[in-house]
């Protein structure tokens, strides 16, 4: 085809090289001269005269002609560029036509690239999103977490306590605010009805650390975030919104917080979502800076510009030394700078806030990248068989007289229209799966909120698929090169085939390899994953349902109220009809945080370094909550009605603990105590150990303490129901509604349903991956099955004579399987090899399965090779209905 | 040579050249002989200066350019209006008699005032 004549008839210019415009315009000056010397030499001049008047009538030669050829240069390259947008217009338009002419190759191929495209565009929106993208705070890589750490009491990740967070706050000179937050549910009371909502309690600092000032109203101040004067409060847009129709006559209101009445002082705009995205209020912490006990604030700072973390966390720590050196008694024991292991945790937020999924996303985006590569070389194997067919095609149109360049790019603008249309399809279906992971169960991944198809994800898609374009449309573009013009003509050309096919055999084994290490990967996570699902809790969540029963601060500040109120709620729940039992405990399994605190057992010596003791796991639990989540009692009593707060003090202690002291019954009638108290008590039973933390880690040793001796105003009911619980969850209102009408029930859900949350993001991973790798494996059967029609195609004369001359077709159908089952080997070989490496990076997602699990390699090695023998199924059967007369008939 | 005389005399030129091939195809030497006998040698002073405004408008469409054989066998480049030229032609002739007359009119008043 070349140069489409239109154009050249248009500018009747044919292309010339800057050599051939300049000697033109030296041809044509050299003309005019010569003309004009003529001319004068006619009017009687001399020759010399004539020559000399000609060149000074014409003025300046040189400049006129650098003018002209600067015109030519720059008029040629505007005519070259207007013909080559015009031949890559016509070649796109030729080539969305041929894609037409074929719709199910088409489809096929689209559909594969927009797989690839939109699974790796949905995940690199997230992986944008929640990890590259900069918080949504002002200098935001200014913000640190900042927790501490006492790894010589198991306290390797622990809080501030208010003391700790002024000390800092007043002592630290590396941060510009320092601020401190804890999450927590807290009673609004609405007209006599109570409500429970997701509080944040945080000092008065906060929004200036964050840089994030309320929309409207102000943030209270240090003077109105006091233990005496602290009855304020900042809502959230949310709550704002769904509570008071976004009415800005609320500021200065005042609202029943936890029977407290608190003014409103402002709202926060929209956008804000730290600690968390489901905060609805910001109450003041009411900071008492002499408080040494309890450790429960989380601390966020801002560095000052230049100040690294490193040196935070070394001026801290230095801060935190001193401290504890000052004042034993806070810890109960002596710092010894030399030993102690003691330092604080500055982190930067960001890390903080996505550090527990950055190893899975990146895990993701690999398994993504991966599946993409496999479409992208299915594509090209799809396109490579096609140009193959469409040999005559092309010779015809080299003998035309299209160059090899020329055809390439044909061919290349096939392909990237192909790939256009697959980035199309890819960016609506990236669009779906956000939309599905924003609307749906991941509500459990940070920043989740933040995540959407950005332009930058829209940029990303743009650049893979015309980039797999032109990668895929290279390979049959390079092929058709090689092809001679009488080749393709007479129909032969073996060694133009072999080579396509080594190709194309070649992307398959590839594939193959790809998708084994795929689902290897997917089969470990999905191995530990059901291990997660079956490991031994120590109790059985089925069927129990969890109630928590937030008592009112003001009307139980007394002990006795509130173990009254428990037992009568425990006792009034019971009679409920289908309810097989009930017990009260704090806290329930799984509801968010545990209490530890150290030991000591009586006649056990201390450890060397005080303060270094072994933590512990407390529980306050009523009588019947061992029974009621079914831990085996294993020796000894349950706590019972008749240990009360007078009686002596007396203590039930799990397996764990027990074993590292006493042999099966002996610990009963044993003391022990907490390091934090001097009371002895007695140990009355031993029960099973249980994981009520995370599922993954190894139990950690429990006391339990009678709720009646060590009460809390926050009991949750553990209720045991025969049937569908919701049909009690109604009576228990009521019960408890009769009992004492302000505590708003909250968090009623069922105790296996808080164990499942635990595992959400582990869960999201598992599933996605496992998706990720099934579709490896079908874009890779795709792959096996269009390499081996390839196959089967080009030998169909060479088979069909093969009949004609008697051949068994079984021989044939053994042929073509062994074919493909040669690529599948090597492709199950090659991708078991990269699995035995690739995979030491997914070991942290991994519980207690190897990484070289020898079941999970040979099952889904096997499951690849099944898998790819069904694919050549179809081909083998073509190879043995050959037609020799059909075959011969193409020649 | 200041920049607007220098455009001035840019754009007549175009129109001349335009003119001249509205008589038909002729090479670069024909075109400065009609200019020079139109305009009694007052426009164009150095010959060269044509043959950029001849590329130049070859550039813009208005004209197109062949290599064809002279008057006396020599090979010789022939320009020659194109449908865009001759439109250019017919848009920018009324004009230019309109700038001319005004210009004209402008600077006998002037000279009448300075009087």
């Amino acid at each position: 085809m070349g140069l489409s004549p239109g154009w050249r008839r248009v500018f009747r210019l044919p292309f010339r090289t800057a050599r051939s415009l300049a000697r033109d315009v030296d041809e044509e000056l050299a003309f005019h001269i010569a003309m004009r010397e003529e001319k004068l030499r006619r009017l009687g001049m001399t020759d010399d005269r004539a020559r000399t008047d000609a060149l000074a009538r014409f003025g300046d030669r040189d400049r006129v002609r650098d003018e002209c050829i600067t015109i030519d240069r720059r008029y040629a390259r505007e005519v070259r560029l207007m013909e080559w947008l015009e031949s890559i217009m016509s070649d796109f338009g030729y080539g969305l036509r041929t894609l037409r002419n074929r719709p199910a190759f088409t489809i096929v191929a689209a559909l594969t690239l927009a797989l690839g495209i939109g699974a790796t565009s949905a995940i690199f929106s997230l992986v944008d999103g929640i990890l590259l993208r900069p918080l949504p705070y002002p200098r935001p890589q200014e913000l640190v977490q900042f927790r501490q750490s006492y790894p010589e009491k198991g306290l390797d990740d622990w809080t501030l306590s208010q003391e700790n967070l002024a000390m800092y706050r007043d002592g630290a000179h590396d941060f510009q605010s320092f601020a401190g937050f804890n999450s927590r549910g807290v009673t609004l009371e609405v007209n006599g009805t109570p409500e429970r909502i997701n509080a944040a309690r945080v000092t008065a600092d906060f929004f200036t650390v964050l840089g994030v000032p309320p929309l409207i109203g102000r943030a209270f101040t240090r003077e109105e975030d006091t233990r005496s004067n602290n009855a304020f409060v900042v809502l959230s847009y949310g709550f704002w919104q769904s509570h008071f129709a976004g009415d800005r006559g609320v500021i200065g209101k005042t609202l029943d917080f936890d029977g407290q009445p608190t003014r409103v002082l402002g709202v926060m705009p929209p956008q804000f979502a730290y600690p968390r995205p489901d905060v609805q209020a910001f109450l003041p912490v009411g900071l008492d800076p002499t408080r040494r006990f309890g450790w429960f604030l989380t601390g966020v700072a801002r560095l000052r510009p230049g100040v690294t973390v490193e040196q935070a966390r070394r001026e801290t720590t230095a801060l935190m030394w001193n401290w504890a050196r000052r004042e034993p008694d806070a810890l109960s024991m002596t710092v010894d700078p030399a030993r102690t292991r003691m330092k604080t945790l500055v982190t930067p937020l960001r890390t903080a806030i996505t550090g527990d999924v950055a190893r899975p996303l990146a895990v993701l985006q690999a398994a993504v990248l991966v599946i993409l590569l496999i479409a992208v070389a299915n594509v090209a194997t799809l396109m490579s068989s096609r140009a193959s067919g469409r040999r005559r095609e092309m010779a015809l149109r080299t003998a035309l007289g299209a160059t090899s360049g020329r055809i390439v790019r044909q061919v290349l603008t096939e392909s990237v229209a192909l790939a256009s249309l697959g980035g199309v399809l890819g960016i609506a279906l990236a669009f779906l799966l956000v939309r599905a992971f924003t609307h749906s169960g991941a509500e459990s991944l940070p920043r989740i909120g933040e995540v959407s198809v950005s332009w930058r994800v829209l940029t990303f898609t743009f650049v893979v698929s015309i980039g797999s374009g032109l990668l895929f449309g290279l390979s049959p573009a390079l092929h058709s090169l090689k092809r001679r013009i009488t080749d393709g003509l007479s129909g032969q050309n073996e060694s133009a085939r072999g080579a396509a096919r080594r190709l194309n055999s070649t992307l398959v084994v590839a594939q193959l390899g790809l998708s084994v290490m795929l689902l290897v990967s997917a089969g470990l996570v999905l191995k530990s994953f059901r291990h997660l699902l079956n490991v031994d809790l120590g109790f059985d969540p089925t069927g129990v349902t969890a109630v928590l029963m937030p008592l009112p601060h003001q009307r139980y500040m007394d002990n006795r109220k509130i173990v009254a109120i428990t037992s009568q709620a425990v006792e009034r729940v019971r009679g409920i009809p289908g309810v097989r039992a009930a017990a009260a405990a704090f806290p329930m399994p799984y509801s968010g945080g545990v209490n530890t605190d150290g030991y000591l057992i009586e006649g056990h010596a201390p450890p060397a370094i005080a303060g270094s003791e072994t933590q512990t796991v407390q529980v306050q639990v009523t009588p019947g909550f061992f029974g009621v989540l079914g831990i085996p009692l294993l020796y000894g009593r349950d706590v019972n009605a008749s240990d009360r707060d007078s009686s002596i003090k007396v203590v039930v202690v799990d397996d764990v603990l027990a074993s590292r002291y006493w042999k099966g019954a002996d610990a009963i009638g044993k003391r022990m105590r907490m390091t934090g108290d001097t009371t002895w008590l007695t140990i009355i039973g031993v029960v099973g150990s249980v994981r009520d933390e995370d599922v993954a880690s190894e139990p950690r040793p429990h006391t339990y303490f009678p709720f009646s001796q060590v009460p809390a105003n926050r009991p949750t009911l553990a209720v045991r129901t025969t049937g569908d619980p919701s049909n009690v969850v109604t009576a228990i209102r009521k019960t408890i509604a009769e009992l004492e009408p302000g505590v708003p029930l909250d968090n009623i859900r069922p105790l296996s349903e808080s164990i499942s949350r635990a595992l959400d993001n582990r869960r999201l991973t598992e599933i996605l991956l496992v998706a990720f790798a099934l579709l490896a494996m079908t874009l890779a059967a795709i792959g096996i099955y269009g390499v081996m029609s390839l196959y089967v195609s080009h030998r169909h004369r060479e088979f069909g004579i093969r009949l004609a001359v008697g051949a068994e077709p079984g021989n044939l159908v053994r042929l073509v399987f062994a074919e493909g089952m040669t690529l599948a080997i090597g492709g199950v070989v090659i991708g078991v090899a990269g699995a035995l490496l690739g995979t030491r990076w997914v070991r942290t997602l991994l519980y207690e399965v190897s990484p070289t699990d020898p079941v999970v390699y040979a099952s889904l090695a096997a499951l690849l090779l099944a898998v790819a023998f069904a694919s050549c199924y179809l081909p083998a059967r073509r190879a043995a209905k050959s037609d020799p007369l059909i075959a011969l008939r193409a020649e | 040579m200041a920049d607007a005389e220098s455009d001035l005399l840019r754009s007549s030129l175009d129109l001349l050249v335009l003119k001249a091939l509205t008589w038909g195809p002729m090479h670069g030497y024909a075109i400065s002989e009609w200019i020079e006998g139109a305009t009694a040698d007052t426009l164009l002073v150095e010959e060269g200066t044509l043959y950029p405004a001849l590329h130049r408008m070859e550039r813009h469409g208005w004209i197109t350019a062949e290599w064809g054989v002279s008057e006396n066998n020599r090979r010789a480049k022939f320009y020659k209006l194109s449908t865009a030229g001759r439109a250019r032609f017919r848009a920018q002739a009324p004009v230019w008699h309109r700038h001319a007359e005004a210009i004209a009119v402008a600077l006998r008043r002037t000279s009448l005032e300075f009087r």
